[in-house]
């Protein structure tokens, strides 16, 4: 009852003109079927679903450590929610000794850190699993890499006086499901609550964050996959138990042992996902593209999870043989490095380019990705042919 | 004689199948409508590719997330017709191309 009055407050409905037209076409939208896509503050961006928004970047956008706002992908599970910052609130309850609400400004008072992370959807890539799976049809764009800058979630814990030997700590935004669509709430372990890069972000790129990344707070959980960023936080809760609503539990959940590709997981064998698995994805070149024959430097991102990556190997001859790309000198935890590969072809024809990234605990891209019912974390080496061609 | 007969018999028959299939495309094109448009664009589910077992697992999640579904066996048959795993996948749209197109039909209302 507390959750959702609070929650309700926080939403303020159209404050202005504009949202107000907006929120009529959108209604008109709705009742006719007719999509009308508005995606204010981006650049175009691959749609695969116009309302609630999943927009994804195109790779060749990957050539930046840094990607910027108006290109960073866009994943809703639920209609985005206005929050108006003037009656914004932050509640925590649960094991806390003061049950308080925090406005931004008390959230600005706290030290405020910015660091630097890649944020990538739990089931970026799902587009390239066979045989397909229901879902966004991912291809190798629904990642980006931010600063993100506010306090740290272990001070708005300690200034609330939070249990900190409870177990979890859940987290709820003031989105809100449609018909019987559970509440995206998800929850997390308490040591990773207290990780000092855990933060409740205020700004993305060093700007406010944007309407559709979860203005006005955010949670960004460095080396865990996107599923646990939760956007427009309104509500902490202190606890020793888990939330058991649907996006814990069957959602983003990964079978400990294989599964027969197109067959079924074993419920009890569905474990929570926690961080990312090392990947790398080829940027420069698109899958079929055609380009000259000249030399060409090939470029992509490396990232992996909680790990460092420590190398990249490129092949341009489908596998036969691997050589080391250069990487970004910006080696930090829980952020991409950028890789380039100055290529010659020596000569005109079709040819298969593959990247490999290896990370710091040893772990290397698998040559096939772990099917799973619900195509999450795919990782395999990536691969794109291209045709060179003598330029006229 | 016979031949001419067996010739029209196919015929009709053909006949009457593209026109079932023409029935199903129309009746489920306004099933998926009506049942869908609450919560999300068409275009989240007209990207899917999936076989007859997995629309009726989607279908079924859907029902009991609230889908308004009034005639559940033509959702799921039309959209394993028109969406099924052979199917190739739809062109790569951008969100302002879309916008552009949307703005251009001037019977959208």
């Amino acid at each position: 009852m507390h959750r959702r009055k609070n929650a309700a407050r926080a939403v303020d409905g159209f404050s202005n003109r504009r949202e107000l037209l907006a929120g009529i076409v959108a209604a008109t939208a709705i009742a006719t079927g007719q999509d009308l896509i508005t995606t204010p503050g981006k650049r175009p961006l691959i749609l695969h679903n116009d309302r609630p928004e999943d927009l994804e970047t195109p790779p060749s956008y990957f050539t930046t450590w840094l990607t910027p706002n108006d290109v960073f992908f866009v994943r809703q599970h639920l209609p985005r929610p206005t929050v108006a910052e003037a009656t914004y609130r932050l509640a925590i309850d649960g094991k806390v000794s003061k049950q308080i609400e925090l406005t931004t400004a008390d959230l600005r008072k706290l030290p405020q850190q910015t660091v630097a992370a890649t944020l990538e959807c739990t089931g970026n890539g799902r587009g390239l699993y066979r045989p397909r799976v229901a879902g966004v049809q991912w291809m190798r764009g629904a990642i980006g890499n931010a600063e993100w800058t506010g306090p740290r979630l272990s001070d708005v814990l300690k200034l609330v006086g939070a249990d900190l030997n409870a177990a979890y700590v859940t987290v709820n935004g003031a989105d809100t499901g449609v018909a019987k669509t559970p509440d995206f709430i998800r929850s997390f372990p308490m040591r990773k609550a207290l990780h000092p890069a855990t933060l409740l972000a205020l700004q993305m790129n060093r700007e406010p964050i944007p309407d559709m990344h979860g203005f006005p707070v955010r949670l960004v959980v460095p080396g865990w996959d996107g599923t646990s960023w939760v956007k427009w936080v309104t509500n902490l809760s202190v606890a020793n138990d888990p939330n058991t609503g649907f996006f814990m539990n069957p959602g983003y959940r990964f079978p400990k042992h294989a599964v027969p590709p197109g067959g079924a997981a074993n419920p009890a064998d569905l474990e929570i996902i926690e961080g990312m698995p090392v990947k790398s994805s080829i940027a420069s070149v698109a899958d079929q593209d055609h380009i000259p024959l000249a030399p060409t430097l090939l470029r992509g991102i490396a990232w992996a999870g909680e790990q460092r990556i420590t190398r990249v190997e490129i092949s341009t001859d489908a596998g036969r043989s691997w050589h080391n790309a250069e990487l970004s000198p910006q080696d930090l935890p829980f952020a991409w490095r950028l890789w380039t590969f100055k290529w010659t072809p020596l000569q005109e024809g079709y040819y298969t380019i593959m990247s490999r990234a290896t990370d710091s605990a040893g772990n290397i891209q698998p040559i096939v990705a772990t099917w799973n019912p619900s195509g999450y974390l795919y990782n395999a080496i990536d691969r794109v042919g291209v045709n060179v061609e003598k330029t006229a | 004689m016979k031949r001419i007969i067996s010739f029209f018999g196919i015929a009709l028959l053909v006949t009457c199948a593209l026109a079932q299939d023409t029935q199903l495309a129309e009746r489920g094109k306004q099933e998926e409508q009506h049942s869908c448009v609450q919560c999300h664009s068409l275009r989240l589910v007209d990207s899917q590719r999936l076989s007859k077992a997995g629309w009726e697992k989607e279908v079924n999640k859907m029902i009991g997330w609230g889908a308004p579904v009034s005639d559940r066996q033509l959702l799921v048959d039309y959209l394993s017709q028109q969406y099924s795993a052979d199917k190739p996948q739809p062109p790569v749209e951008f969100t302002q191309t879309t916008a552009k197109q949307k703005s251009a039909t001037p019977s959208s209302k």
